[in-house]
């Protein structure tokens, strides 16, 4: 499984500007491992873009106060949606490897009755595999990538000073 | 499960201050869920305690540095305490899916030797060798076995582990070193 990367951080620097630069690691985390996720013969490949959509996700709960609020809630809504997407694919993976593993423990007579559940499975993970190239290209479409990268800006932005008062008037002479 | 909200972020805030406020409260929502979790029927509260674990987990994990030397062993013990509740989990999925299965098994070969029997007065016991899944049934009522015992052997391992965590003080510790600040020299490049 693909590390994630080690992002420094001091306790006095704003919360706002660690949020923008964590936000911006984690994104480039997810889509680095987007290349090849729909290729069923390697089941790490999902399994690492999984992790980083959870840990984006994860960042942007954390920090959710920093970001501009109308923008922020669709972004983590569609980063949960394709975090969902890499779940269909990724659990049946698991639940076949898992039964793999289990099934060479029995004695012979007894694989068939796994074997025929690994091949229900197979049909899943195929399934999964659809939801998730769906997934992949609408994500594509609504520009999540930009977006997310817009929203680390809006949070490393100095906020607007507030205007002056506007000076009392004179009384009437 | 909907994470608690946090009272008092502030963007402009230092780090430090608002991840201490949201690891107290993501603590206290994963210390919440004993004694309840303690019985093993509880697999919803058992599944909540698990997502509130990975929240205080992903929380440690960035801002532990922030914080006093304790964060850091927390962050492990939050990561593997995930991981117990985790291999839990996946049992309570997969023993329903086995069971499902092995009822479709069992309804397919019931149609299939009702039609077998045609007019007959009454079903040839025979005739079960004949059910397209005969050879199926064993494997998956090993693999129900093995599922059910494998839940309860991690589930003691589970309450083991919680405890250990109660005996050598981890929420009073970790409640402790966020209140610390970690000696940082130098401000990250931005």
């Amino acid at each position: 499984m693909a590390k994630a990367a080690d992002i420094d951080v001091t306790p006095r620097e704003p919360y706002r500007r660690a949020g923008a630069r964590i936000v911006r690691v984690r994104t480039r985390e997810l889509f680095d491992h987007a290349e090849g996720v729909l290729d069923t013969g390697d089941i790490e490949g999902v399994h690492d873009m999984r992790v980083a959509s959870r840990r984006l996700r994860a960042v942007l709960e954390i920090f959710a106060p920093c970001f501009p609020q109308s923008e922020f809630k669709g972004v983590l809504r569609d980063v949960k949606q394709l975090a969902d997407a890499l779940g269909e694919r990724r659990d049946p993976d698991v639940h076949i490897d898992a039964l793999r593993t289990f099934s060479r423990s029995l004695v012979a007579a007894n694989r068939h009755g796994v074997a025929r559940m690994i091949e229900d499975l197979e049909e899943r993970q195929a399934r999964g595999n659809e939801l998730l190239a769906a997934e992949l290209e609408r994500m594509q479409q609504r520009g999540l990538h930009g977006r997310l990268l817009a929203l680390a800006d809006a949070a490393d932005t100095d906020p607007e000073p507030e205007p002056d008062p506007e000076p009392e008037a004179e009384p009437a002479a | 499960m909907k994470a608690r909200k946090v009272p008092g972020l502030d963007p402009d805030a230092p780090l430090a201050d608002n991840a201490e406020r949201i690891v107290r409260v993501r603590l206290d929502e994963l210390c919440g869920f004993m004694p309840l979790v303690a019985d093993p029927e509880e697999i919803v509260a058992l599944h909540d305690m698990r997502i509130a674990a990975k929240r205080l987990r992903y929380i440690l994990e960035i801002t532990g540095p922030c914080f006093g030397p304790y964060a850091s062993t927390a962050t492990k013990l939050t990561k593997d305490l995930q991981d117990a509740l985790g291999e839990i989990h996946d049992c309570d999925v997969q023993v329903p899916e086995a069971e499902r299965f092995a009822e479709r098994l069992l309804t397919a070969d019931a149609v299939a030797l009702h039609a077998a029997a045609e007019d007959a007065e009454d079903l040839d016991p025979a005739l079960l060798k004949q059910a397209p899944h005969a050879r199926d049934h064993a494997g998956v009522a090993a693999l129900q076995t093995h599922l059910r015992a494998r839940r309860q052997v991690l589930f003691d391992r589970f309450l083991e582990l919680w405890g250990t965590y109660e005996r050598k003080g981890f929420r009073a510790r970790l409640e402790y070193a966020i209140g610390e600040r970690a000696d940082v020299a130098a401000e990250p490049h931005r």
